[in-house]
C-alpha cells in the first residue's frame, strides 16, 4: 500500500509539473527583452561563468539606467551548466520558456555544441563571448564574440614561424575542446623544420612538475591553455626553465596577472595573442576594468568578462540599428523573429566597437574579424 | 479467467504506474500539452530508472558495490551512437535506433563479464575501486580518442531522435529493464543470486553456479546500463565523455541507496525525484543562486539518508511512517489470509564489507588472530 | 640524470597521495567506512592556511591553524553525519560522505568564490648538485611524510590509544566489552586523518599554488585507490601504495605516447595488482568464514 501510494505521489508530481500551456510564443507576456546565458556557474570552470555572468549583468544594468531599448528595459538570466553538455538542454528549454528571445550562447565549448544544434531548431539567436570551438557558429543563427580556435592556432603558428626558432616546447590540455582546437591548427600550419617538444596534461591536475622537467630545455614554450593552469606552470616552472625562455599563449592566457600578487616573480617573458588585456590602461579597456574591479574585485576579470560586455552591448546596438533601418521591434517579438532581425544586421555589415576591439565585424559563418593583437604581459627580467 | 483479486498486485504495481505515467504523456505530447522542458526532464528520468534499476542489480540483489556503472554506460553512449552515426543513412531513423540499442547494450554486456571476472575474485571495497578504475579507464579512452573515431576531447556528434518520441522510447525501456530484472529475481535464479549475496560460501554449498550467477548478473545489469548509454546518446546531439566520471557512477548509487538496497521500487521512485530535484534546483537557482543547488542537493541528502537508516530513529520512523498513516483507516480484519509469502527479495542487503571482508587497521604485526564470525557464523 | 629526476618528482607526487592514503587507510580500517568527504577535508585545510596567511602573514601559525580546523571539522563531521548512522549499512554512510563532500565543495565556493586562490605559502628554492635540481619543498614533504608514517605506526603500536585502535578494528563489540571508548576512539581516527588532510592540503599547495574548490578531488581518488593497492588499513601500504602511484603517475607524463592516458594507466596498474594480490601489496589475507 505504501508503495503504491509512492508510485501515486511520484506520479502525481510529474503530472503536475508540466504547465500544460503548449503553444510557442512564450515572449508574449514579456514587459522586457530577455536575454539567457549557459555557463559553468559552479564547479572546476566556475570562475569563466561567473565572469561572464557579472559583466553581461553589469552591460544590462548600464543599458537599463541609461534607459533600455527605446524606454524597454532588458532582463539577462544566466543559468548554470557546470560546464556538461548533458545540462544545456534543460537549460535551454528552461529560458526559452521564460521568454528568451536572445542569448549569449554558452560560455564554454563543450556544452557550446550542445546549445548550437537547440537554438538552431528553434531559430534562437546567440552571440558567444566565449565558446570559441570552430563548429560554435556551424548554424547561422550563431555567432562568435571570440576567436575561433583554429583561427588562434593558425595565427599563432605564423607568428612562431617568423620567430625562425628551431625547437620550441608545446604545453596543452588534450582533454579540452580548446586547447585540442587552437593546437590542431597550430601544428598543422607550423613550419615543419621547426621541431615540437608536445607535453599535455589532463583533468583538474594542479601539479606539472613532470611536464615541466621535460620542457626545462626549451626556450619558447607555447601554451594554448588557460590562465589558471598556466600560472600553475610557471609558478612551478620558476628556476627550471631558463629565465630567457618566452611563455607564449592566446586568449586563455588573460588574467594571468590577477594570478599573481607580483607578476615579477615570473622570470620569463610572458606574452599573448588576445583580443582584451586586463591590465590595461587606456581605452574603452581600460574602462572596463576600472568598472568591473570596484563592482567584483579582481578575482574573476578575465577576457570572458570583457567578451560577454561586448556581446551584450553588441546585441543592443545591433538592436537599435535595426530599428534605425526601420525594423520594428517590439518586447514582445518571438526569439526566431528577432534572430532574422539581427542575423539581417550582423551578415549585413554591421560593426561593433567595445571592449575587446575596434570595427568588429562578423562574415556569414559566424566567426569574427577583429584585431588580434600580441600583448606582452610581462618581459623578461 | 484472471483472478484479479488475488493476483499479485505487488508484482506488477510497476509496470501500470510505469505504463501507465508512459501513455498520460504520450498523449500529453501528441497532442502538444507538453513543453520541451517537459520532454527533456521525462528522457532523463527514464534513463536514470533504468541505469538505477539495473545497478540495483548488482548492488542490491548480488550484494557487490560497483562504482562504475557510468563506464557501461559510456561505452553504451559511444558505440551505440558511433552505430547509429554510420547506420542512419542506411537504414533510416527507426531501425538504426533498434540496432544501436542491441549494439549499444551487447558490448556494455561484454565488458560488464570482463568486469564481472574479477569480481569472481575480489569483494567488497576491492571490487568497488576495480569498477571505478573500470570506468575512469573507459573515460579516458574516449576522451583521448582521435577525431575520426570517437571524437575525442569535442566529444561524437550524434544524430539526436525526435525528442516528441524519444521519452516513450525510453519509457519502454524502462518497462523492458523492469521485465527482464524482475522476472529474473522472481525466478529460482534470483534466489541463487540473492543466495550468493546473504553467503556465498553457503551458496556455493548448496550447489549454486556462483560463477555463473555472477557474471549473468553483471552482463544483464551494464547491458541496461548500455541501453541507457544509447538513449542518453539519442537524447544529445553530442556525447562528451567528461559526463561519464565516477560521480556520475555515484549518483546513480545514490539513487539506488536511498530507494532502499534490492527494493526495485524504491530505486525507481529516488531516481525519478532525485532527477526532478537535480533539473529543477539547475533551472530555478540562476545567476549567484545558482551556487546553492548543491548545497541544497547535499542537504538533502544527508538528512534523508540519515533519517532513513540511523538506528536510533528507528522507534521513529515506524511511528510515522505512510504505512501506519494508512493502516489507522484501513478495517482492521484479523480473519483475513495474510500472504505467508517468503518476502525473500526485499531482505535488506548487507554488502560484505563488515561482514566478510573487513580488513583491519595493522601495523606490520606477524600475527593477529581472525575475527570471530558475528552472529554465530 | 632525467630518470633520477623523475623518480624524484614521483617520489614527492607520491608522498601527498601517501599523506591523505594515510587519512583514508586509517579511517577506513577503524570506522569501516569509505570517506568519500576526504578529498574535501583537504580542500579546507587549503582554505584555511589561506586565510590564515592573509590574516597573519606567518605559513607556520597559519599552518598550526589550519590542521587544527581540520582536526575541528574532522570531529564535527563525524559526530554529526557519521555517528548516528553507526550500525547502519555502510552504503548509507557511504552516501552521506558523498553529501558532505558536496556540502564542503558548495560551502567552499560561497565562502571564497568561484575564482581560484593563488596561494604561496613560502618560497623554499630549489638545490642543485651534479647536474640535478631539485625544489627543496619536494626534500620537506618526502622527509615529513616518512616522519609521519613512522610516528603513526609507532603510535598505532605502542600507545594505549593506538592499541585501541586495533581493539576497535578487529572487533569493536568486543572492543567495547573490554572497556574500550568505541565512539572516542573513532573520533580520534577521524582527528588523526583529519589532521593528515591539513597536511597533505599543506604539501599540495607548496607544489602548485592553485586552491579551488576541487582542489582535493581527484587527489582523494588517486589516495584512494593508493590506499587500496597498498592493502586498505596497513599504515606502511598506505604510503607504499601512495609513492608506487606518484612515481607511475610521474614516469607515465615523461612518455609523451602515453602521457594523455596517465590516469587510465594508474587505474589499470591498480587492477592488475588487484588481481594478482587481491587485498592488496600489504593487505592481509582473511580466512573466510562460514
Amino acid at each position: 500500500m505504501k508503495k503504491i501510494l509512492a508510485f501515486v505521489m511520484a506520479a502525481m508530481m510529474i503530472i503536475g509539473m508540466t504547465a500544460c500551456s503548449g503553444g510557442a510564443n512564450y515572449t508574449e507576456n514579456n514587459t522586457e527583452f530577455i536575454i539567457g546565458v549557459s555557463g559553468p556557474l559552479t564547479g572546476g570552470a566556475a570562475v569563466y561563468g561567473v565572469a561572464v555572468q557579472n559583466s553581461a549583468q553589469m552591460a544590462v544594468d548600464e543599458i537599463n539606467a541609461a534607459g533600455g531599448l527605446n524606454g524597454v528595459m532588458f532582463k539577462f538570466i544566466a543559468t548554470d551548466d557546470t560546464h556538461d553538455a548533458t545540462k544545456v538542454a534543460a537549460n535551454y528549454a528552461s529560458m526559452l520558456e521564460g521568454g528568451m528571445q536572445v542569448s549569449l550562447g554558452t560560455v564554454t565549448t563543450g556544452p557550446g555544441l550542445e546549445y548550437s544544434k537547440l537554438s538552431a531548431e528553434d531559430n534562437v539567436f546567440f552571440l558567444t563571448p566565449s565558446a570559441s570551438g570552430d563548429k560554435i557558429p556551424e548554424f547561422d543563427n550563431g555567432y562568435q564574440m571570440c576567436f575561433a580556435d583554429g583561427n588562434q592556432g593558425k595565427v599563432a603558428a605564423e607568428y612562431v614561424n617568423s620567430l625562425g626558432l628551431t625547437e620550441i616546447g608545446v604545453f596543452y590540455k588534450s582533454d579540452d575542446a580548446y586547447s585540442n582546437g587552437i593546437f590542431e591548427q597550430f601544428k598543422e600550419n607550423l613550419d615543419p623544420s621547426i621541431a615540437t617538444v608536445e607535453t599535455v596534461f589532463t583533468g583538474e591536475a594542479s601539479d606539472f612538475s613532470s611536464q615541466i622537467s621535460t620542457l626545462k630545455d626549451c626556450s619558447f614554450i607555447f601554451m594554448p591553455i588557460y590562465y589558471q593552469p598556466a600560472s600553475i606552470f610557471m609558478t612551478q616552472a620558476k628556476g627550471i626553465i631558463a629565465d630567457n625562455a618566452v611563455y607564449y599563449g592566446c586568449d586563455g592566457f588573460d588574467g594571468l596577472a590577477g594570478q599573481f600578487e607580483d607578476f615579477s616573480v615570473i622570470p620569463q617573458e610572458v606574452s599573448m595573442l588576445s583580443h582584451f588585456d586586463s591590465n590595461a590602461t587606456e581605452g574603452a579597456a581600460a574602462e572596463f576594468v576600472a568598472k568591473y574591479t570596484e563592482k567584483f574585485g579582481t578575482d574573476t576579470l578575465n577576457q570572458f568578462g570583457a567578451s560577454a560586455y561586448d556581446c551584450i552591448y553588441a546585441i543592443y546596438n545591433a538592436m537599435n540599428a535595426a530599428i534605425e533601418a526601420g525594423e520594428t521591434i517590439d518586447v514582445t517579438i518571438s526569439a526566431s523573429e528577432l534572430c532574422e532581425i539581427l542575423k539581417a544586421q550582423f551578415n549585413g555589415g554591421f560593426t561593433y566597437s567595445g571592449v575587446t576591439g575596434n570595427d568588429i565585424s562578423w562574415d556569414e559563418s559566424g566567426y569574427v574579424a577583429k584585431g588580434a593583437v600580441k600583448y606582452v604581459l610581462k618581459e623578461a627580467n | 479467467m484472471i483472478n484479479l483479486k488475488n493476483a499479485k498486485w505487488n508484482h506488477y504495481i510497476n509496470y501500470i504506474v510505469v505504463a501507465a505515467v508512459t501513455i498520460i504523456f504520450a498523449i500529453l505530447s501528441l497532442t502538444g500539452f507538453l513543453e520541451s522542458s517537459d520532454k527533456y526532464l521525462l528522457e532523463k528520468i527514464a534513463i536514470a530508472i533504468t541505469l538505477a534499476v539495473s545497478l540495483s542489480m548488482v548492488v542490491g540483489f548480488l550484494g557487490e558495490l560497483s562504482l562504475g556503472h557510468a563506464g557501461f554506460m559510456c561505452i553504451g553512449a559511444y558505440l551505440g551512437g558511433k552505430a547509429a552515426v554510420i547506420l542512419e543513412p542506411m537504414l533510416g531513423e527507426w531501425p538504426a535506433l533498434i540496432v544501436s540499442l542491441v549494439i549499444g547494450g551487447a558490448v556494455a554486456a561484454i565488458f560488464g563479464i570482463i568486469i564481472g571476472l574479477p569480481a569472481l575474485r575480489l569483494r567488497g571495497d576491492y571490487l568497488a575501486i576495480v569498477t571505478l578504475a573500470f570506468g575512469e579507464i573507459v573515460r579516458s579512452i574516449f576522451m583521448n580518442s582521435s577525431k575520426e573515431s570517437f571524437g575525442g576531447s569535442l566529444g561524437l556528434d550524434t544524430p539526436r531522435f525526435n525528442k516528441d518520441i524519444l521519452f516513450i522510447i525510453a519509457f519502454v525501456m524502462v518497462l523492458a529493464t523492469l521485465a527482464v530484472t524482475q522476472n529474473l529475481i522472481r525466478s529460482k535464479h534470483g534466489r541463487a543470486i540473492t543466495a550468493i549475496r546473504d553467503n556465498e560460501i553457503a551458496a556455493r554449498a548448496t550447489g549454486i553456479d556462483v560463477t555463473k550467477y555472477k557474471l549473468l548478473v553483471f552482463a544483464i545489469s551494464s547491458f541496461f546500463a548500455g541501453i541507457a548509454g544509447v538513449l542518453y546518446s539519442y537524447s544529445n546531439f553530442t556525447v562528451q565523455s567528461t559526463k561519464f566520471s565516477y560521480n556520475y557512477s555515484i549518483e546513480i548509487l545514490v539513487m539506488v541507496v536511498l530507494g532502499g538496497m534490492g527494493n526495485i521500487n524504491g530505486a525507481i521512485i529516488a531516481a525519478t525525484l532525485i532527477t526532478f530535484l537535480d533539473v529543477e534546483l539547475q533551472t530555478i537557482l540562476t545567476g549567484n543562486l545558482a551556487v546553492l543547488q548543491d548545497l541544497i542537493y547535499a542537504l538533502i541528502l544527508i538528512v534523508l539518508v540519515i533519517y532513513n537508516n540511523a538506528p536510533a530513529l528507528k522507534p521513529f520512523r515506524e511511528k510515522y511512517n505512510i504505512k501506519t498513516f494508512i493502516g489507522r483507516f484501513r478495517p482492521h480484519n484479523p480473519s483475513k489470509h495474510k500472504d505467508d509469502e517468503a518476502k525473500w527479495d526485499r531482505v535488506p542487503t548487507k554488502i560484505k564489507m563488515d561482514e566478510v571482508l573487513s580488513v583491519d587497521l595493522q601495523v606490520s604485526s606477524p600475527y593477529t588472530p581472525d575475527k570471530p564470525g558475528k552472529e554465530g557464523k | 640524470m632525467e630518470f633520477i629526476e623523475t623518480l624524484i618528482n614521483g617520489l614527492s607526487i607520491g608522498s601527498t597521495y601517501a599523506m591523505i592514503a594515510l587519512g583514508y587507510t586509517m579511517v577506513y580500517g577503524i570506522a569501516k567506512m569509505l570517506n568519500f568527504a576526504h578529498g574535501d577535508v583537504i580542500m579546507v585545510g587549503g582554505y584555511m592556511i589561506y586565510v590564515g596567511l592573509t590574516v597573519s602573514g606567518n605559513p607556520i601559525i597559519s599552518f598550526i591553524a589550519a590542521v587544527l580546523s581540520c582536526i575541528i571539522l574532522g570531529i564535527t563531521i563525524e559526530k554529526i553525519a557519521y555517528r548516528p548512522l553507526r550500525g547502519a549499512s555502510p552504503l548509507a554512510v557511504l552516501i552521506t560522505a558523498i553529501g558532505v563532500s558536496y556540502l564542503l565543495q558548495s560551502s567552499a565556493q560561497m565562502i571564497f568564490g568561484s575564482a581560484p586562490k593563488m596561494v604561496t605559502v613560502a618560497d623554499l628554492g630549489s638545490i642543485s648538485f651534479s647536474g640535478l635540481t631539485i625544489p627543496v619543498y619536494v626534500l620537506v614533504t618526502l622527509i615529513c611524510s616518512v616522519i609521519i608514517m613512522v610516528t603513526l605506526s609507532l603510535f598505532v603500536k605502542y600507545t594505549r590509544t593506538g592499541r585501541a585502535m586495533i581493539a576497535v578494528s578487529e572487533d569493536k563489540g568486543a572492543a567495547q566489552l573490554m572497556g574500550i571508548n568505541v565512539n572516542r576512539i573513532i573520533m580520534i581516527t577521524f582527528a588523526i586523518g583529519s589532521g593528515l588532510a591539513a597536511f597533505a592540503g599543506l604539501f599540495m599547495l607548496m607544489k602548485s599554488p592553485s586552491l579551488s574548490n576541487t582542489l582535493g578531488a581527484m587527489p582523494g581518488i588517486k589516495a584512494f585507490t593508493s590506499a587500496v593497492i597498498g592493502g586498505v588499513g596497513s599504515i606502511p601500504g598506505a604510503m607504499l601504495g601512495g609513492i608506487l602511484m606518484g612515481v607511475i603517475e610521474a614516469f607515465s607524463l615523461k612518455i609523451p605516447a602515453i602521457a594523455p592516458y596517465t590516469d587510465a594507466i594508474e587505474f589499470l596498474i591498480l587492477i592488475i595488482i588487484l588481481l594478482v594480490k587481491p587485498t592488496g601489496i600489504l593487505g592481509k589475507k582473511r580466512r573466510e568464514k562460514v
